[in-house]
């Protein structure tokens, strides 16, 4: 009984890293431009179902799929912000913000419905999908899920890289400092910004593979991933990149915990641990430096 | 501006036509058939729901995306008051209501924690919370919901003409109600507050009212309406399903869409939202995903573009408002004597 | 009103403003003035608060909602052109407040003023042995400086920009007189490089004393332009108080 909790919170904690790679671009875009995208969990979608589509166009594994897509990705990311999300991000009216990222996220769902109908699907991985190892206390974990949880550190060690250690990285953060100033001394932050959206974009490719091959997924899932995303990143401290990594293991232990007591509890166990949370330390849980 | 004697007719004329146009839809059963009192009914319904998402978003800078959560509390609270308490269909519905604004009050504890977009979202998940809470309270259905009991439905009325405009005029003053009290709130010193607040932020406290408490109110006052508005839209459907009481789409997303195109921050605009979204929605329903691309991208064209939506566009026009509920804050140095 | 001999920029200025109005949306802060400043000419602008100095220099840098007349920099219009490519071109801006990053290190803060600028001869080190004490902070977050150490950095970053033309906006405002004095007495020795520079500062008496020509605003229009030497105080305190 002990060991099938105890396999059941390292199954959680294991999930948790892929809630962490959908918040980690969330978590960029609050932290930089002070967006929040309400499509975030369809552009999520929507990549998945472009990995199926090369996938089973061409044949490949979603790990190829992935690689070759994350080029156009930042190109669409930097696209999409520079035509149009520019227009909504700096402004203390939220209103055009939340409109049209809801509207973004109405038009990419019932685009795909119209696309590829509503049908749930997956990315096939092959055998990776049902190896598991073995740990000792009779703990025994997939190795896709511990895959996807090193994945996930590694993505979130290597921004942390970029945003540190590369000159665009000081760029990023001067803009999110103090964009007037940034403008003010000849750096655009319109270019910048664009950067970083091309940059969520990517690791919404990311997470789209890794998500796809974990769960099924459909038209109308991109809610579900957006909301954990959120909490997740109100739950690290916004704008914090580790802090995703803690926040997302927090919903997917919770979860863990939740689906323990009834299947049905598992998703609603995430997002009242959220609402405690936030009733607590409104702030998030960890201290931001 | 100096408004012309064509341009104040223009306005005498539209708040005739409005007054004319309740009176008229007051005796509409003895009228319309059976379909039209559905389709009216319906429209009724949706301009309480577009009139509350108005008065958060437009007024009080709460730009709720989870107001289905009220619709639903009210739907199964209705429920619980009609088929289980053995209320009559009018007291149950007022303490559907009531029991929506009181749930209203935790929920608000909870999501004023968050501000500005952050609160957008954080209604969201409140309202996912409840549809996953409703689908697990013992007695009512379940994820499969369960439909009125006869006997209630019977309440309403004998047989379906007569429950038809029972609903008919339930929905008519709802609507009416909500109107004229929002009207009224909006006039009253908490509205004059939170325009001069949408107007110019050190503006609000120079007014002396707390623009926190403000906000509150109004969240609560939407929670109460919309709990109504939720028992109501369950007596037209004549039965309780978690995810069709707390339909994000139909009580959120269309509600949002018909606002934004009619024109925010003003109740005319809610009402042209409600017209146009019904006449776009019977002209082009049957193209399905289509249409809902199709709204959506008007919708982020019109908030790009103009963001005070149809009204804004015909208020330019206009030396005053149709619905005068805008004692609105103007700076000192335009200040003019009382017309 | 012009005083003595004004027109020390020489035939071809650096740069020239011909009847340049700025608007805040439908606000007019600048009503039409013309101005000239020269290669390793100091040029101090004077003014009340509101003036209009902060907007005449977020003009020329492209930073305001909507500029009427000429700006024309080594005569090159600026007209339309976007503030990273008029600060690559050749003028930096030292804003007012200092406006560092206030997570940002002092190096990386320093670095961001080369990468937006001109890429010349000035290079970190030329800022550093101007103020040495930003040698040792260099790892320190920009938060965690003094006020005095901060303009400093607000000043090397922009000399790392290696502009033609640098625009100082209130680089005194707010510190102590010795941290001043430090500050002021670099303004020459950039100079010396043969760089333009605008000085606008509410501690009049500094101002004028590194310039080589002052322009007076009051209101959004220029009430006196002259030679600091050749103007005595009193006409510079009426112009400045518009009496
Ligand atoms: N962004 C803005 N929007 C609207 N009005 C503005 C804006 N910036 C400045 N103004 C107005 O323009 C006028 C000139 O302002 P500006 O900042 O240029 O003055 P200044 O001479 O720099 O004053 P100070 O000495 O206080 O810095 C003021 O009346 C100010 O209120
Ligand atoms: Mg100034």
């Amino acid at each position: 009984m002990f060991n099938g909790f105890l396999n059941q919170i390292v199954q959680g904690i294991l999930h948790g890293g892929l809630y962490a790679m959908f918040a980690v671009g969330l978590s960029l875009s609050v932290g930089v431009m002070r967006l929040i995208n309400i499509a975030h969990g369809d552009f999520i979608v929507l990549a998945s179902f472009v990995l199926f589509t090369l996938c089973t166009a061409l044949g490949i594994s979603p790990f190829l799929a992935m690689l070759i897509i994350l080029p156009p990705a930042f190109v669409f990311g930097y696209l999409m912000q520079h035509v149009l999300l520019q227009k909504i991000v700096g402004s203390s009216n939220i209103l055009p913000m939340i409109l049209v990222t809801f509207g973004l996220s109405i038009i990419i769902e019932n685009g795909l419905l119209i696309g590829y109908g509503p049908n749930p699907r997956k990315l096939l991985a092959g055998d990776l999908q049902i190896a598991s190892l073995q740990l000792g206390g009779g703990v025994t974990v997939g190795l896709f899920p511990l895959i996807t949880f090193g994945a996930a550190v590694a993505l979130i060690f290597l921004l942390d890289l970029f945003l540190y250690r590369s000159r665009i990285g000081a760029k990023i953060r001067a803009v999110s400092d103090d964009v007037d100033a940034a403008d003010l001394i000849g750096l655009s932050s319109k270019r910048i910004y664009a950067i970083a959206m091309g940059i969520v974009a990517m690791t919404i490719a990311i997470s789209a593979c890794f998500m796809g091959i974990r769960t099924n997924f459909d038209p109308s899932s991109g809610p579900t991933q957006l909301l954990t995303a959120f909490e997740v990143v109100v739950m690290g401290g916004l704008g914090s990149l580790w802090g995703t990594l803690f926040g997302g293991i927090m919903i997917g232990v919770a979860q863990a915990v939740g689906a323990q007591i009834d299947l049905a509890w598992e998703v609603l166990a995430g997002h009242l641990l959220f609402l405690l949370v936030l009733v607590v330390r409104p702030q998030g849980l960890l201290p931001k430096e | 501006m100096r408004s012309s004697s064509l341009q104040t007719n223009i306005v005498r004329s539209l708040r005739i036509l409005l007054l004319l146009g309740i009176v008229a839809l007051t005796f509409g059963p003895l009228y319309l058939d059976l379909g039209h009192l559905r389709f009216f009914t319906e429209v009724f319904s949706l301009l309480v729901l577009a009139m509350m998402w108005n008065l958060v978003a437009g007024y009080a800078d709460i730009v709720t995306v989870g107001q289905h959560a009220f619709v639903g509390i009210g739907g199964y609270a209705f429920y619980a008051f009609a088929a289980k308490a053995d209320l009559n269909v009018t007291e149950a519905m007022i303490a559907a209501g009531l029991l929506s604004l009181l749930i209203g009050i935790p929920i608000t504890a909870v999501v004023f924690r968050m501000r500005a977009a952050y609160l957008a979202i954080g209604t969201w998940v409140v309202a996912e919370v409840c549809t996953l809470l409703a689908s697990k309270i013992p007695g009512f259905g379940g994820a499969s919901g369960i439909t009125l009991p006869s006997t209630v439905i019977r309440a309403v009325g004998a047989n379906v003409e007569a429950r038809f405009s029972h609903l008919y005029w339930m929905a008519l003053a709802l609507a009416v109600v909500c109107f004229i009290a929002t009207a009224l709130l909006l006039r009253s010193r908490l509205g004059v507050g939170l325009m001069a607040m949408r107007d110019n932020e050190e503006a609000a406290g120079s007014v002396g009212v707390n623009i926190v408490v403000c906000r509150i109110v109004c969240f609560l006052w939407t929670a109460l309406f919309l709990g109504l508005a939720g028992a109501l839209l369950t007596l037209q459907n004549l039965r309780i399903q978690p995810q069709a009481s707390f339909s994000l789409i139909d009580y959120t997303v269309y509600v949002i869409f018909a606002v934004v195109i009619g024109g925010i921050g003003s109740i005319e605009g809610s009402i042209i939202g409600v017209a146009v979204y019904i006449g776009l929605r019977s002209a082009f329903s049957d193209y399905g995903n289509l249409y809902l691309i199709f709204l959506g991208a008007v919708s982020i064209a019109i908030m790009l573009a103009e963001p005070r939506g149809i009204w804004g566009l015909v208020r330019r026009y206009l030396p005053e408002d149709v619905i005068p509920v805008s004692h609105r804050y103007r700076p000192k140095t335009e200040a003019t004597p009382a017309e | 009103m012009v005083v003595g001999d004004a027109s020390g920029a020489g035939p071809q200025p650096l740069l020239s403003v011909r009847r340049l109005k700025v608007f805040h949306g439908k606000f007019e802060a600048v009503h039409g003035v013309d101005m000239d400043v020269g290669e390793g000419e100091i040029v101090s602008i004077i003014g009340a608060n509101g003036a209009g100095k902060s907007s005449l220099m977020k003009a020329i840098i492209g930073q305001v909602d909507r500029v009427e007349g000429d700006i024309r920099f080594d005569g090159q219009s600026l007209a339309g052109r976007a503030t990273a490519d008029i600060v690559a071109g050749g003028i930096a801006l030292i804003p007012e407040g200092r406006r560092l990053f206030p997570s940002l290190s002092v190096e990386e803060n320093l670095a961001l003023g080369w990468e937006v600028g001109r890429k010349g001869e000035i290079t970190l080190d030329d800022v550093f042995e101007l103020f040495p004490i930003l040698r040792e902070r260099r790892r320190q977050k920009a938060r965690e400086l003094s006020g005095g150490q901060q303009q400093m950095v607000a000043v090397g970053r922009a000399m790392l920009s290696n502009p033609r033309l640098l625009l100082c906006d209130e680089i005194s405002l707010g510190l102590a007189p010795t941290i001043i004095n430090d500050i002021y007495k670099v303004i020459p020795s950039i100079r010396e490089r043969g760089i333009g520079i605008i000085v606008v500062d509410q501690d009049i008496g500094r101002s004028l004393a590194v310039a080589d020509r002052f322009y007076c605003m009051l209101e959004g229009d220029f009430s006196l332009t002259g030679r600091p030497r050749e103007t005595d105080r009193d006409t510079v305190m009426k112009h400045y108080f518009g009496l």
